[in-house]
C-alpha cells in the first residue's frame, strides 16, 4: 500500500437512543484508506457504516480509538473532509449557484474567481442552465448532482459519500454512478463511500469493505482488480459477477445474524 | 381563464358583504330597526368622508397605528431573538421555559390594571400590554421552529466551514423562517386587538377611544365609522404580511407550488 491518506485506529462507538438501551455501534475497528484510494463500505442495516462516515467527518464525538487525515487528529467537521449525505441536504433557501458558493464563501480569493469556479463545477456536474433554481424545483437526482458539486468546489482532501445515490430510482442512480466514476477519473480523490448496493460498491471501487452486524466489525476485504478507467460496460464481465457474487454472500451472512435469523 | 376565474372568484367573495350592506341600508331607511341602534350604511359612509376630508379619522388612526406599530415591532424583534436564544442556550431555555408555558395560555389582558398603575394611562401602558400580549406566540413559534432544523443541514454547514455564528445566520434563522413568519401572523392581530381594547379602557383616543366616547355620546355613526376603519387596517396589515412571506419564501415549497 501506498500513502495512508485516512487511518482508523481501534475505534468504538456506543449510540445512546433518547430512551432506550444504548446500541454498540462500532468495536474496536481499524481501516487504512491509502491516498486517491477509492473505498465502499458495504454491511447490513445497521452496522454502523454510516457511523463510521460520521466520525471521520467530525459530526459525532469520538469516545475511544483514533481517527487521523494525513496524520492529523479528527476532532471537529471541517471542508477538508467533504461529505454528500444520502439525502442531499441542500440548503433549500439558496439557489443552486448559491448553494455551490457556500463553501467558497469562506476562502481566501475574489468573487470573480469564485463565480467562475462555482459555474465550473455546475457545469462539471452538467447543471448548466440551472444556476438560478431552487433545490425545491430539481429532481432527486438534480439535487445529488448539486450537493456533489457543492462538495467538490471546495477542493477537499477526501472525499464521504453516505449512500449518495440511495435515495435516487435506478436509472438515475445508474447515470450518476457513471458520472461520479468520470469525476473521480478527472480528480482522483481518496473516497470513502458508504453503499447497500454491492453492484455499486464493485462497480466503483479499488477495495470492498465488508463490515459485520452490529456492534460492527470489519469482516473482510475485496480488492477489486478491475481496469480503469472504468464505465457501466465492466459489469458485463465475468469478473465483475463473481466479485458481486462473493460480496453479496458475505453480506447476506451478516444481513441474517441481523435479522436474527442466524446466529 | 385563469384572469377570468380570478374575476369571477373576487365577485363571489363580494356577494356576501354587499349583501349585508344592501339589506343594512335597506333595513334602516324602512325603519324596521331603529337609526339610533344602527344608522344607515350611507349615513356612516357620509360620515367617514366628512371625517376623512377634516383629516379627523387619520388623526384617530394614526395614534392606534403608532402604538401597534411600535408594541408590535418590539414584540417581534425581541420575541425572535428569545426564541432563538432558547434553542440556543441552555441557560435561556431553563429560565424561560416555564413563564413561556404559563405565559402563553394565560388571558394577559387580565394585567391591564396593574400596567396603567404602573405606567400611568398614556402611551406606555397600552405599548406594554400589547407587547406582552403578543409576545408568547412569538418567542413560542420562533422556539419550537429552531428546534425541528434537520440536523444534515447543520452537518453540512459545518462541513462546508460555518462557524458558531454562521450557522446560526446562515441556517438555524433561514430554516426557522416559516415558522417565525406564521407566529408572526399570529401575533399581529393580538397586539391590534389589545390595542384597541387598551384605548377603550383607559381613553387617550385612538379608534377604540373614539367608539367608546362615541357611544357614551349616544353618536352611533361614529361607533360605526371606526369599526369599518379598524376592519380595514387589519385587513390591510394582514396583507401586507402575507406579501412579505411570499417574498421572504420564495424559495419554499407552498409558495413555489402556488406560482405553477
Amino acid at each position: 500500500m501506498t500513502n495512508t491518506k485516512i487511518k482508523f485506529e481501534n475505534v468504538e462507538f456506543t449510540y445512546i437512543p433518547p430512551s432506550g438501551r444504548p446500541v454498540r455501534a462500532l468495536e474496536r475497528l481499524s481501516l487504512d484508506v491509502a491516498e486517491n484510494e477509492f473505498v465502499s463500505i458495504v454491511g447490513p442495516s445497521g452496522c454502523g457504516k454510516s457511523t463510521l462516515l460520521y466520525l471521520l467527518g467530525g459530526f459525532l464525538p469520538l469516545e475511544h480509538g483514533e481517527i487521523t487525515v494525513d496524520g492529523r487528529k479528527v476532532s471537529k467537521p471541517g471542508p477538508d473532509r467533504g461529505i454528500v449525505f444520502q439525502h442531499f441536504a441542500l440548503f433549500p433557501w439558496k439557489t443552486v449557484r448559491q448553494n455551490v458558493l457556500y463553501g467558497l464563501e469562506r476562502k481566501k480569493m475574489d468573487a470573480a474567481q469564485r463565480d467562475e469556479l462555482a459555474q465550473k463545477y455546475i457545469d462539471l456536474v452538467k447543471l448548466t442552465g440551472f444556476e438560478d433554481s431552487w433545490p425545491a424545483q430539481l429532481s432527486g437526482g438534480m439535487k445529488q448532482r448539486v450537493a456533489i458539486a457543492r462538495t467538490l468546489v471546495t477542493d477537499p482532501d477526501v472525499l464521504l459519500m453516505d449512500e449518495p445515490f440511495g435515495a435516487l430510482d435506478a436509472q438515475t442512480r445508474g447515470i450518476l454512478q457513471e458520472e461520479l466514476l468520470a469525476i473521480w477519473g478527472l480528480t482522483r480523490k481518496t473516497v470513502l463511500f458508504v453503499t447497500h448496493d454491492v453492484h455499486e460498491a464493485v462497480l466503483l471501487s479499488d477495495r470492498v469493505i465488508v463490515m459485520s452486524a452490529r456492534p460492527g466489525r470489519i469482516k473482510s476485504t475485496v480488492n477489486i482488480d478491475l481496469p480503469r478507467p472504468r464505465n457501466s460496460e465492466v459489469t458485463r464481465s465475468q469478473n465483475f459477477a463473481s466479485y458481486c457474487d462473493e460480496i453479496w454472500g458475505l453480506v447476506r451472512e451478516e444481513a441474517l445474524v441481523a435479522s436474527g435469523i442466524k446466529t | 381563464m385563469v384572469a377570468q376565474r380570478k374575476i369571477l372568484n373576487i365577485l363571489m367573495g363580494a356577494i356576501l358583504p354587499l349583501a349585508v350592506i344592501v339589506l343594512w341600508e335597506v333595513a334602516t331607511r324602512e325603519r324596521l330597526v331603529s337609526p339610533f341602534l344602527l344608522p344607515p350604511f350611507s349615513r356612516v359612509m357620509v360620515r367617514l368622508w366628512q371625517d376623512i376630508v377634516s383629516g379627523e379619522i387619520f388623526s384617530l388612526a394614526g395614534q392606534t397605528f403608532l402604538r401597534l406599530a411600535i408594541s408590535y415591532s418590539v414584540a417581534v424583534v425581541v420575541g425572535v431573538t428569545l426564541g432563538i436564544m432558547m434553542a440556543r442556550v441552555r441557560f435561556v431555555r431553563w429560565v424561560l421555559d416555564p413563564v413561556i408555558s404559563i405565559g402563553l395560555p394565560t388571558p394577559k389582558i387580565a394585567f391591564l390594571p396593574i400596567f396603567i398603575l404602573w405606567f400611568g394611562v398614556f402611551d406606555t401602558p397600552k405599548i406594554v400590554m400589547a407587547i406582552v400580549a403578543c409576545i408568547f406566540p412569538l418567542i413560542a413559534g420562533t422556539w419550537s421552529g429552531t428546534q425541528g432544523v434537520d440536523k444534515y443541514l447543520v452537518w453540512s454547514a459545518q462541513n462546508l466551514g460555518a462557524t458558531r455564528r454562521e450557522l446560526l445566520l446562515h441556517v438555524i434563522f433561514p430554516a426557522a423562517l416559516p415558522q417565525i413568519l406564521t407566529a408572526m401572523q399570529v401575533a399581529l392581530p393580538i397586539a391590534f386587538i389589545v390595542v384597541i381594547v387598551t384605548e377603550m379602557l383607559s381613553g387617550g383616543s385612538g379608534l377604540g377611544g373614539s367608539m367608546i366616547e362615541g357611544a357614551r355620546l349616544a353618536d352611533t355613526a361614529r361607533v360605526f365609522e371606526n369599526l369599518i376603519v379598524i376592519g380595514l387596517m387589519g385587513f390591510a396589515f394582514l396583507r401586507a404580511l402575507q406579501i412579505l412571506r411570499r417574498r421572504i419564501l420564495a424559495w419554499h415549497p407552498e409558495v413555489l407550488q402556488e406560482k405553477n
